[in-house]
């Protein structure tokens, strides 16, 4: 802040690369507050990625075991929900049958917030054992996904409840990962989709169809395996908010639609914080080209 | 702002100004008095009933969330107790949150109750099922056992190369299972995905799709490219080094791509506490 | 002998099995039982994670070291936090088996481990997180620079993305017809170029690096080539 002095008055745009970067924090704060605050929304227009996970969890046949794991933690969650709870809503709309589990120790309570708050909200039909399965956390983490690839109930004896898996209709049956017909790993990190990728797909590649919903930050790991081995993939909250469009359209809900609509929600935020983004780096270059004029004229 | 983000704490901590003392005073004075008339009223509005417990205890939940995100956030301005305060909690509560995690969901059902498979029924899980080969299964899981004390002796000030059994066991397991995924899932099937025919031709009408050949072309470039790149063995000159520049652009648009949808990441986090502040905690969206 | 080749053999021993648990069918259930073990260390390794954090914060307090006071609040909250669990306090009595505490559910919100994890520990983590929201647009702001070729192309870039990936896009260009000459000049397009056929052919390259690194390594310490861990201890 104090690189000027003595050496007259700086201009304006050369004294900017020193600014105080608390105004940036306010800036950036204000830009995600104002448009939460007034509500702002826009029209999303769905990707190919997010109609390629749509159509695979359309494409596998009505009444299907799927597995939807919750490999994520709250640090996630405002991306991630949102495309749970969509997928959530859409298998069971889709008449599947859901068996959750967590790679991350706390995965396990989203996946008991999903259940909560979307399936026994919108299906309340829908009993458990039968349509739908909670198994919970494992550790070991890609060990855990290399062990179902060959024995789910070697890794799992018993649900969260504590029931044993043969006690529960809906997985007595299941051996390995090749008895689901899809695998969604909603994923954050490591591990997450891309141990999906090379310990379950790999073993079975025609078995089952995989997809994930995954943070921004893990998109680029991810890419590659796309759309070979991830039939398809829900990119960050824009990811989110496409595929809630695509599960909206076709299964609406009569109350509580904001449930699944969180990803619309944040993505007015968006705009206006990557407008002052793309502002902030315009700004420093300017800044850095007339410190440097300046400097230079000196 | 030099002094912000700098990890030392200390004269800051033991010593804050007396105007920022009155400041964080205030504010928890305030907050504590506000919180404490709200969950009054609550309570006095829903009187003895069993529910009203339950919804008690969450306000006190919300209230105590909305403090905790204000504390990590006060950070933001600078370094401070009630920033501290919270980190402070955060480490105790999530080891402990792993450990118990492990312990129940992995530890009881996967370990003890091989090798007491009647106490572990008793106490937690009365419905656990009977194993067709309970010696079998005792005497395999005395090994997670032994290698398992083996590895909490790191703990110990003496013995460190007892840890290095369960540690080999682990690094073992961990090369075994890596070595055939990722020359399967990464090399094999990556290397197969790049080998494609460069020019494309429309699937419906068969006519020549020049967008579709463009981005085959592009995508094979780009490998190649990348890995001439990543390959040191030969000096980066002429052709190869013309080759390894472009490998570098390419990188240099998948690590802007990367930013910008790491960017997108951030600012989701930060848009769900703000909605939870506004929504949950004050109820003005 | 104990310290040297036990180590060794069994960290062969174990990435043997599991290879050849790939490989034919007759070993599966070695491998099996093998990662068994392994998951079981895994939820050990916590055990440790949470020792070594006594012990850290323990010898803090004892020096009464700058900042001991954090450190009791740490362990306050951490055998707050796992008495709530381990003892199952409050925990809502199973349906079938009311009369065993232990097999009731303590995660939930209205259970004191299910609370803390509701309204402490949630909140703390995402804001934690969310934090690096404000730490990106400073570093955005001073480190960005257009110096040269590639920081321009990487900006370029990024630009078109954080466009692309908002509302803006489709506002900006989204009136270009999409089967026109010109529609590769709509955000949109331009994205899907960039991150299908871009930024995949990048990481696809970074990949298969990493593939190879991976093997190496694993081959080396499968082989015993590579003892750098003995030296941990």
């Amino acid at each position: 802040m104090h690189e000027h002095n003595g050496s007259g008055s700086p201009s304006f745009l050369a004294r900017l690369g020193g600014i105080d970067r608390r105004w940036i924090f306010l800036a950036m704060g204000l830009s995600i507050a104002l448009p939460i605050l007034l509500k702002l929304r826009f029209p999303e227009y769905p990707g190919p990625m997010a109609k390629a996970t749509f159509d695979a969890i359309e494409s596998v046949p009505e009444g299907s075991t799927v597995l939807v794991a919750f490999d994520y933690d709250p640090a996630s969650a405002a991306e991630l929900q949102p495309m749970a709870n969509a997928m959530v809503h859409h298998c069971a709309s889709r008449g599947h049958k859901i068996v959750f589990m967590a790679l991350w120790p706390l995965g396990r309570q989203l996946a008991d917030k999903a259940i909560e708050e979307v399936l026994l909200e919108f299906h309340p039909g829908l009993r458990y054992g039968t349509d739908y399965v909670q198994l919970g956390y494992q550790a070991g983490n890609e060990g855990v996904i290399k062990l179902m690839a060959t024995n789910v109930p070697e890794q799992y004896k018993t649900d969260t409840k504590g029931t044993p898996l043969a006690s529960l209709p809906l997985v007595a049956q299941i051996k390995s990962t090749a008895d689901f017909a899809l695998i969604a790993s909603i994923s954050a990190g490591y591990p997450g989709a891309k141990e999906w990728v090379q310990f379950a797909e790999s073993a079975n590649p025609e078995a089952f169809k995989l997809v994930c919903g995954s943070t921004g930050v893990q998109v680029s790991q991810l890419l590659p395996y796309y759309p070979k081995q991830l039939d398809g993939m829900l990119v960050a909250v824009k990811g989110a908010a496409e595929y809630e469009m695509l599960v909206e359209g076709k299964y609406p809900v009569e109350k509580n639609a904001e449930r699944l609509g969180q990803g619309r929600v944040r993505m007015g935020p968006q705009l206006v914080a990557h407008m002052l983004m793309i502002g902030l780096i315009i700004l420093g270059n300017i800044a850095m080209v007339a410190g440097r004029s300046r400097g230079g004229a000196r | 702002m030099s002094d912000h983000g700098s990890n030392e704490p200390g004269p800051q901590v033991q010593a804050p100004r007396k105007s920022y003392r009155f400041l964080w005073l205030s504010l928890a004075v305030l907050g504590l008095s506000v919180f404490a008339l709200r969950t009054a009223s609550a309570a006095q509005a829903q009187g003895a009933d069993p529910a009203a417990a339950q919804d008690l205890w969450k306000t006190i939940g919300i209230w105590c969330a909305a403090f905790m995100t204000l504390g990590i956030l006060s950070f933001l301005y600078k370094d401070n107790p009630f920033y501290k305060v919270c980190e402070s909690i955060l480490i105790g509560v999530s080891a402990a949150y792993w450990m118990v995690n492990g312990f129940w969901s992995t530890l009881v059902p996967n370990l003890f109750a091989k090798l007491a498979p009647t106490t572990v029924r008793e106490i937690a899980l009365p419905d656990l099922p009977v194993s067709a080969t309970p010696g079998t299964d005792m005497a395999l899981a005395f090994v997670p056992l032994v290698l398992g004390f083996m590895l909490l002796w790191r703990l110990a000030p003496r013995g460190g190369w007892i840890a290095v059994w369960p540690l080999a066991f682990i690094i073992g397991t961990t090369a075994g299972m890596r070595l055939v995924a990722s020359i399967e899932a990464d090399l094999l099937a990556q290397t197969v995905a790049t080998v494609r025919p460069l020019v494309a031709f429309d699937k419906a009408t068969e006519a020549f799709d020049f967008w579709a050949t463009v981005g085959a072309v592009t995508s094979v470039a780009g490998v190649l490219s990348v890995l001439t790149y990543f390959f040191f063995s030969v000096e980066h000159k002429g052709a190869v080094g013309a080759t390894a520049r472009l490998g570098v652009w390419f990188l240099m648009i998948t690590f802007g791509s990367a930013f910008g949808l790491t960017v997108m990441g951030r600012i989701t986090l930060l848009a769900q506490r703000f909605e939870f502040l506004f929504k949950e905690w004050l109820g003005i969206v | 002998m104990l310290q040297r080749t036990i180590p060794i053999a069994i960290l062969s021993l174990s990435g043997i099995i599991l290879m050849l648990a790939y490989f034919s069918p007759l070993t599966t259930s070695w491998g099996e039982t093998v990662l068994g073990w392994f998951n079981v260390l895994a939820a050990v390794a916590f055990v440790l994670g949470a020792g070594n954090l006594l012990r850290v914060n323990l010898e803090r307090i004892s020096a009464q070291r700058s900042g001991w006071a954090y450190s009791a609040i740490t362990l306050v909250s951490f055998f707050a936090m796992l008495a709530f669990g381990l003892l199952k306090l409050g925990a809502v009595p199973s349906e079938k088996h009311p009369d065993k505490h232990f097999a009731g559910a303590y995660e939930g919100p209205t259970a004191p481990y299910g609370w803390m994890y509701e309204y402490v520990l949630s909140p703390l983590t995402a804001t934690m997180f969310a934090m690096l929201a404000f730490y990106v647009a400073s570093a955005a702001f001073r480190a960005f620079r257009a110096k040269n070729t590639e920081s321009i192309l990487l900006l370029g870039t990024a630009f078109i993305i954080l466009i692309a990936q908002t509302a803006a896009g489709m506002f900006l260009t989204g009136w270009i017809p999409q089967d026109s000459v010109f529609a590769f000049l709509r955000f949109d397009s331009m994205k899907i170029a960039i991150t299908e056929y871009i930024q995949t052919a990048g990481m696809r390259a970074i990949t298969i690096g990493i593939a190879l690194g991976v093997a190496a390594t694993s081959l080396r310490l499968i082989l015993g080539v590579d003892k750098s861990y003995l030296s941990k201890s």
